[in-house]
């Protein structure tokens, strides 16, 4: 096994360990309406929002990092920011530490096919 | 010295505030009409303040209320000095800048697709610009309820900024500027006068159409 694989299934303990690692529990819909159950990281932190009129706007800021092997395992292509508004957007669903859910939409995506992991950037959805 | 205690406002603050009144009343206005109308009142409304510098935090986490921000702040004078004169009335053309702001959430649409929230913070943005162009410009306000003190408002020009393409964010914001002219007048402290000599007079015209004034006056001899 070359060291690309190896660093591919180590994502199944570093990404995708929910008992002892940083790992949470992720739902993702695709336009489609299937729906996986995954393990990632996810992120969910306040940001500024500089909208270029002098007086910042505070904000919010959230990615998951999946396993790409998981999500093809599930059925489920690669997310994409959907722009189309008469299509569904990739949905993502996970719960804060403190138990409390929330569900966004995928507005983009970063995949690094060389290790197999993605990075989804996230907006709220409703 | 200035004898007196400068504690008036002046009229560059008087204007904006007045900026803002109008935005204020004209806005719950427009709320009760669409209520007439049979509208949903809350497409109309506005959340309006003054000269703000701290981060908005209205549009932080799960905000009930979307209504757009507008921010009135004053930016900067330039005088006219041949609108002006020496002493007292200095002709002004200030710049209010009226910061509009406007958030869109992405939502789903049952019978299919989505709402980006990109776009509606657009929307929304660009409906607050339409309102507080309109109002101000009404032809109700040409002087801004200051005929007087006000000669001319104008909106100068329309700024949409476009959000940063690298910053992705879960909440969508749009801002935009109205930069406001309004041509007025400030005044400046003046020199008290002391009464010298009270003099009373008399005018009277006589049968032969001469005019003769009399003066009633004391004087030390």
């Amino acid at each position: 096994m070359g060291l690309r694989e190896t660093a591919e299934s180590d994502l199944g303990s570093i990404l995708e360990d929910s008992s002892t690692g940083f790992g949470v529990p992720i739902i993702v819909t695709d336009p489609n309406g299937t729906i996986g159950n995954l393990i990632g990281f996810s992120d969910d932190i306040s940001q500024v929002i500089d909208p270029d009129t002098g007086v910042a706007v505070s904000g919010r800021f959230a990615t998951v990092a999946l396993r790409i092997s998981s999500l093809t395992l599930a059925g489920l292509d690669l997310p994409i920011g959907i722009a189309d508004a008469s299509s569904k957007p990739w949905q993502i669903q996970f719960d804060d530490i403190n138990g409390n859910t929330f569900l966004f939409k995928v507005s983009e995506s970063n995949p690094d096919r060389a290790l197999g992991i993605v990075t989804c950037q996230l907006e709220l959805y409703e | 010295m200035i004898p007196t205690l400068i504690d008036k406002q002046d009229n560059f603050e008087i204007v904006r505030d007045q900026i803002a009144t109008i935005l204020v009343t004209e806005v719950a206005n427009q709320m009760t009409l669409a209520t007439i109308a049979g509208e949903d009142p809350d497409d109309w409304e506005l959340r309006i303040f003054t000269e703000r510098s701290n981060p908005w935090e209205q549009f932080l986490n799960e905000q009930t209320d979307r209504s757009p921000l507008i921010n009135i702040w004053y930016d900067n004078s330039n005088f006219v000095p041949s609108g002006s004169n020496i002493s007292e009335r200095q002709e002004t053309v200030g710049i209010f800048n009226i910061d509009c702001y406007g958030y869109g959430k992405s939502a789903d649409i049952s019978g299919g697709g989505h709402t980006p929230g990109d776009q509606e913070a657009a929307f929304e943005v660009q409906k607050a610009l339409r309102l507080v162009r309109n109002i101000l410009m009404a032809a109700e306000y040409t002087y801004l309820d200051l005929r007087g003190l006000v000669w001319q408002r104008w909106p100068q020009s329309i700024t949409v900024f476009q959000p940063q393409i690298d910053a992705a964010k879960v909440l969508q914001i749009v801002g935009a500027r109205i930069a406001f002219k309004v041509t007025f007048n400030e005044f400046s402290p003046q020199v008290t006068e002391n009464t010298l000599e009270l003099v009373s007079t008399t005018v009277f015209r006589t049968e032969d159409g001469e005019i003769v004034l009399e003066a009633d006056y004391e004087y030390p001899l």
